[in-house]
């Protein structure tokens, strides 16, 4: 176990994905992005694997990312003139990309075959590489499931491609075992109708009980990667519900059997403990409505099956299978020593009911010590370990914080309905989802909460929900594309990375949920405006707006529906989903021209301010920058407040204006321990921070007029000041990518960040001849930018850029500015280094809430080095 | 002794000679069971097969002062249905009022007899009302498990094992039989560790249990009696309903996992893959597929439960098994398949009685345990013969299925 973990660890660091023996690049070296030619890697096919089973195929395949070009210069400079980034770090090649999840009825295998053919991934799904690729007879995919047997010749004749067919309990246990090591909050509990993600430790995951219920249900004990045993199982299962209830009931479909038992009284067929005692049995400890034997109510009646409801059989019958179910997984749990209990197979498929009763039933049987738990990704679990059956595809070695799961539009799942259209372009999804998204997802008003536990209950009582309203696969949890950024690394910086949340607001709490909802759904409109016009108002882009709120309404509906279709949710992820919704629609810099205008009118001032700001003593002065920085934050434009506030009056006057309402205390005002690790007391003067990383907010007043200044401070005592940007554009945050231009204009009307910026490489185009006369002056400590990997208005500290991870190292302070990043997030993070947090609330309810205050109080909040 | 039969004062000669013809019943929901004490030289009804006498050799040994008595202990049912039978019975044996013809029983006489099962509740007034008899109810686990463990100590051929058609008696230490698992399959099914005399607890269970196949069979086809139902399975064949490892794995063995193709993979998952009605399926099929489902189920979680408390042997007993042989059959074949052969399933020839038996002991004053317990040297130290009033045949594979007794002899109380 331990060898194991270390050596993915070790790998992970200079992973061979891909066989790049004897690679060599082909064409001209001095293009851009020559072809490299891998002439060992032989299996171009291993982007595709099937799990056909007698009711779903699932489909999952990996497409390469598209290279992100962005701000290669900067990268280079930054590789080249310091080397930090460089080092023994591998680059990473065509590493990077996603796995997709895809589903369709086994009935419909034609559309299977379409899609398959029309992304041509029978081929590799390489298509820039492979334009005759369907000559290739010898194409060969995994495939799993009984299927892979039934279908090969139809695959073989449509297609041309042969299936190696895996076997399905090997399929299972790689993809459990996968998802269960790579996948943050894979796992949850589901009792009483309410979901509870979980997360495993990886390195404390087996042994564990698999129970795979299909038609029957298996048992496997896994201790490993390809180390486990079938060790029971029951013939009691899924066939058994839906064969039982086809023959007592009229349905014609496992789903309509299911969406019955939901409006079903099971007390009419089941003889309860009641039943027979009159009362409870208390002197074994069974309570009244105890099931004393399923049907056995249906023995003490001269009734026909006609004068039984259905819905009480299927409920019946779906109890006793459950609850038989939960007892005997319990049962062999308990005999072979196993800690965990994860349920999966068809007959769960996401029914909030099912896993309800066999929560019940192990939490019955164990007495409590014990508890189900079910995997967001089941159902896959099989294409899954057929894809990582294939031998390179590097999937193994990748770790939790590579992955970023995403839910565009089009992903297999949308409300919890199958589809698998292929959608090739654009163009396509929007008429796609102009066909297919109901009208009247939006929601512009809180729409009132459903209680959860609609289908609660787990034990002997009755169901609450009143069926109609539930659809049997509502529950269903989404499941979005995977995305394999390889680049991505923990935060070195931090504590605990493993008792790590970056979420300060948790959106389980279902009041806070509704309001966020809500909040992001009237700032829709404006947003949609924003992004068109950033596009000059063109029809394409309209078009593309309007495809862009209903897409983000039905994220927000899908929320309303179900807390936890897309796992673990919290404010991060809610704002981050935004963004991504966006440049979904191409929509790739929303709030682009706001930014330069902001930026311009706020860099035209800046030299008035620096001057005021160098008339200051050493200690007025530190304390007019963090109230700078706390008032020029004020420019929002995610803030409902704040943006109404523009209309009253310009940048300059609103900053002002702002900074005169500064009087300390702030809400949160830790500044005089700060201002003594700063300037120390008495006679004392501190060593100056060797390196610090600013994470910086807005673009405009707040990057110019707050935190240029306060790096500019920084800089002056001698401590290296790293600017750590978004990766893409969040809303009007400031973006890596424009950062070098902003600090080169600002460079401008100053010479100490001038020099700064030559050292950190930021200004090389600007004076290509300054480098030379630079030598003969005294060496400034260097600026720099880094990209934070994110493009989201908070950060995850559990994953952000490698280049942002190679600054940390040598870093003893890093600043975390703004709503999003100090407050949304990371408020209570706890960092290695010193860490001051500062932020303006702009939003009531959040103030209340976090620091007991109201709107427009600011939060400095200084934590030492734990 | 028993308090109250102490302050009947003077007619205790005559009530002691009546204890002698104890009575116990347990009336489930389906079957009444009695229990009784016949002297061997009092009439019996219609007995015919009289054996000889035991000796009751054990009167020396014994610390009691009263005389023993040689006879039968009797075991007779009747459908719960005909309540009105058993009542007959009773009365016809003057069993209520201890076996005596005593015609001039005074109408203010109460009687109390042991009483369990469900039943008993029920039934009280009815016994109240028609001849006086009080029904002193007894909890039905504590009579279970107490007809066991007498049956189990005292009764040489009392458990067996049962495959493949043959039966099979199994000689039990007494001194070896804790602990050992009981389940109770009636309409649910109960499991009981059982360390002793009155130690025990219910441990587990399940409600899939002869209601549910009762229950479902009675649903799916157009049976009119539980014993009607299992002549059905009987003839059937489940793999028509039933999807068998090998309907999976295109006939071939899953011998990776120790599966063979005729391993049931899925009870009725056969009736999902096609476009057949219920009618199209015949009820002798339907009965068999649900009599091993639940069958092999009740094995499993039997074996299961067994092997988390460490018990050596499962006895399985209740309304269910009635000594059906393939219901016998099925669960020796599940017990044996989860243990992979380390375990047996075991059956107990008074299966049926237990409760009843268990009700008649309730208050030892007979001191039959005791006594019997005495005569190990003369084993065997009962035998089981067919009363005379049997009015069922015995089936064909010779089990007993109708009224017996045995030999024995008490203590006058």
């Amino acid at each position: 176990m331990a060898t194991k973990g270390s050596n993915s660890i070790h790998r992970s660091s200079s992973r061979p994905l891909l066989d790049l023996s004897k690679a060599e690049i082909q064409g001209n070296v001095e293009e851009k992005y020559p072809t490299i030619l891998l002439p060992n890697q032989s299996d171009d096919l291993s982007h595709l694997a099937l799990d056909i089973g007698g009711s779903l195929i699932k489909l999952v395949y990996f497409s390469r990312h598209e290279g992100q070009s962005t701000n290669d210069k900067r990268m280079k400079i930054l590789k080249d003139k310091l080397g930090i980034l460089n080092g023994n770090r591998r680059s990473y090649p065509i590493l990077g990309g996603r796995l997709h999840f895809v589903k369709f009825e086994t009935n419909k295998i034609n559309e299977c075959l379409e899609f398959i053919y029309s992304k041509k991934l029978h081929c590799g799904g390489w298509e820039s590489h492979h334009s005759d690729s369907t000559n290739d007879q010898n194409a060969v995919i995994k495939a799993t499931g009984g299927g892979a047997y039934k279908f090969a010749d139809l695959f073989k004749e449509r297609l041309g491609i042969s299936l190696d067919k895996e076997d399905e309990m090997d399929c299972l246990v790689a993809g459990a075992n996968f998802l269960l090591k790579a996948i943050r909050h894979e796992a949850y509990t589901h009792m009483e109708g309410q979901k509870e993600f979980i997360q495993i430790d990886p390195n404390d995951l087996f042994p564990y009980l698999l129970v795979n219920i299909g038609s029957g249900v298996s048992m496997i004990k896994v201790d490993g990667d390809g180390k486990f045993e079938r060790v029971s199982g029951t013939n009691v299962g899924g066939g058994t519900y839906w064969g039982l209830g086809r023959l007592l009931t009229n349905c014609s479909s496992f789903d309509e059997l299911l969406e019955l038992s939901q409006k079903g009284d099971n007390r009419t067929t089941d003889m309860l403990v009641g039943d027979i005692y009159g009362t409870d049995y208390p002197k074994i400890g069974l309570s009244a409505s105890t099931i004393a034997s399923s049907f056995g109510k249906a023995t003490l009646e001269n009734k026909e099956l006609e004068e039984y409801r259905p819905e009480d059989i299927s409920l019946s019958l779906l109890r006793m299978i459950s609850y038989n179910i939960g007892q005997i997984s319990y049962l062999n749990a308990l005999r072979f020593g196993l800690k965990r209990i994860f349920f999966g197979g068809f007959f769960i498929r996401g029914h909030a009911y099912t896993m309800d009763a066999i929560s019940f039933a192990v939490h019955f049987w164990s007495k409590g010590t014990a508890q189900a738990m079910f995997l967001r990704h089941e159902g896959f679990l099989g294409a899954l370990g057929a894809f990582m059956s294939y031998e390179k595809h590097g999937l193994d070695d990748l770790m939790v914080h590579q992955f970023v799961e995403r839910f565009p539009m089009g992903a297999p799942y949308t409300g919890g309905k199958i589809h698998g259209p292929p959608l090739r372009n654009l163009n396509e999804k929007i008429s796609w989802m102009e066909k297919f998204l109901q009208k009247g997802t939006e929601i512009t008003a809180p729409v009132p909460m459903t209680p959860p536990g609609t289908t609660g209950l787990g034990g002997f009582e009755v169901p609450l929900s009143k069926g109609s309203t539930l659809r049997s696969d509502a529950s269903a949890l989404n499941v979005g594309v995977l995305h394999l950024i390889p680049t991505l690394e923990v935060f070195p910086l931090l504590v605990d990375p493993k008792m790590y949340e970056p979420n300060t607001v948790d959106l389980s709490d279902h009041s806070e949920l509704e309001y966020w909802l809500t909040i992001l759904s009237e700032h829709l409109p404006d947003l949609v405006d924003k992004a068109v016009a950033s596009e000059g108002g063109t029809d394409d882009s309209k078009r593309r707006g309007d495809a862009f709120a209903r897409a983000f309404s039905a994220h927000l509906a899908r929320l309303m529906e179900e807390p936890a279709a897309y796992g673990k949710l919290g404010l991060a992820n809610l704002l981050e989903m935004r963004e991504e919704c966006l440049r979904e629609f191409q929509f790739v810099d929303a709030y682009r021209s706001i930014k330069q205008r902001e930026n311009e009118a706020s860099l035209a001032v800046l030299h008035d301010l620096l001057m005021e700001l160098d008339s200051l003593d050493e200690e007025t002065r530190l304390l007019t920058l963090i109230e700078g920085v706390l008032a020029a934050n004020i420019f929002d434009w995610g803030s409902r407040a704040c943006v109404d506030l523009y209309h009253k009056g310009t940048i300059i006057e609103i900053y002002r204006m702002s900074r005169n309402k500064m009087q300390r205390p702030w809400r949160v005002d830790d500044f005089d321990a700060f201002k003594e690790r700063m300037l120390g007391s008495g006679d004392k003067k501190p060593l100056p921070h060797r390196r610090a990383l600013l994470f910086v907010d807005n673009s405009g007043a707040d990057i110019v007029l707050g935190m240029l200044p306060l790096a500019r401070e920084l800089l002056r005592r001698g401590t290296e000041v790293v600017l750590v940007g978004n990766s893409l554009p969040a809303l009007n945050d400031v973006t890596a990518m424009e950062l070098p231009d902003i600090v080169a204009e600002a460079a401008k009307h100053c010479d100490i960040l001038r020099r700064a910026a030559e050292s950190g490489g930021l200004l090389v185009d600007a004076m290509t001849n300054t480098l030379d006369g630079s030598k003969e002056k005294l060496p400034s400590v260097p600026l720099m930018v880094v990209e934070n990997g994110c493009g989201s208005p908070c950060i995850d500290f559990r994953q952000v850029s490698s280049e942002l991870a190679a600054a940390a190292k040598d870093a003893d302070l890093i600043i975390l500015e703004g709503m999003g990043r100090s407050l949304h997030t990371n408020l209570y993070a706890q960092f290695k280094c010193d860490a001051l947090k500062l932020a303006m609330v702009k939003n009531q309810r959040l103030a209340e809430k976090l620091v007991q205050g109201n709107i427009y109080d600011c939060v400095c909040k200084y934590e030492p080095a734990y | 002794m028993d308090p109250r039969r102490a302050e009947t004062g003077k007619n205790s000669d005559q009530i002691q000679s009546g204890h002698v013809y104890h009575l116990a019943l347990d009336i489930g929901g389906s079957l009444a069971k009695l229990v009784y004490f016949t002297k061997n030289d009092e009439h019996i009804v219609g007995s015919e097969k009289k054996k000889s006498p035991m000796k009751a050799s054990g009167i020396s040994n014994s610390s009691r002062n009263s005389p023993v008595l040689n006879g039968r202990l009797n075991f007779k049912k009747f459908e719960t249905s005909k309540i009105n039978d058993c009542l007959e019975f009773i009365n016809s044996m003057k069993l209520h009022l201890g076996g005596c013809q005593q015609p001039e029983s005074p109408g203010s006489q109460t009687i109390t007899i042991k009483a369990t099962g469900g039943g008993a509740y029920k039934y009280a007034d009815l016994f109240k009302e028609k001849f006086r008899i009080s029904l002193d109810k007894e909890d039905e686990m504590d009579c279970l498990v107490a007809g066991a463990n007498f049956l189990l100590e005292t009764i040489h051929q009392e458990a067996f094992t049962y495959m493949g058609n043959q039966k099979q008696f199994v000689w039990i230490d007494k001194n070896d039989l804790y602990p050992y698992l009981l389940v109770n399959i009636g309409s649910g099914v109960g499991m009981i560790k059982v360390e002793g005399d009155g130690k025990f607890e219910r441990v587990s269970g399940t409600s899939i249990g002869g209601g549910t196949f009762w229950g479902l069979g009675k649903l799916l086809t157009k049976c009119k009696s539980f014993d009607e139902l299992l002549d059905l399975s009987y003839r059937g064949n489940n793999r028509a309903v039933d999807m068998l490892v090998g309907d999976i794995y295109g006939g071939m063995d899953y011998s990776k996992i120790g599966l063979s193709s005729t391993t049931i993979a899925s009870s009725f998952g056969r009736a999902i893959s096609e476009n057949k009605e219920r009618d199209d399926y015949k009820p002798e099929d339907i009965a068999r597929s649900l009599l091993r489902m639940i069958s092999n189920n009740i094995g499993q979680i039997s074996y299961l439960t067994a092997l988390r408390f460490g018990l050596k042997r499962i006895f399985f007993g209740g309304f269910f098994i009635r000594r059906h042989p393939f219901t016998m059959d099925t669960l020796s074949v599940a017990v044996n398949f989860w243990s992979k052969g380390e375990a047996k399933a075991m059956f107990l020839q008074h299966e049926g009685f237990l409760g009843a038996v268990g009700a008649f002991m309730s208050s030892d004053k007979h001191g039959l345990k005791e006594l019997l317990a005495n005569q190990k040297v003369e084993r065997p130290p009962s035998k089981l013969s067919f009363s005379l009033d049997q009015t069922q045949v015995p089936q064909q594979d010779g089990e007993l299925n109708g009224d017996e007794s045995i030999e024995c002899s008490v203590y006058g109380a």
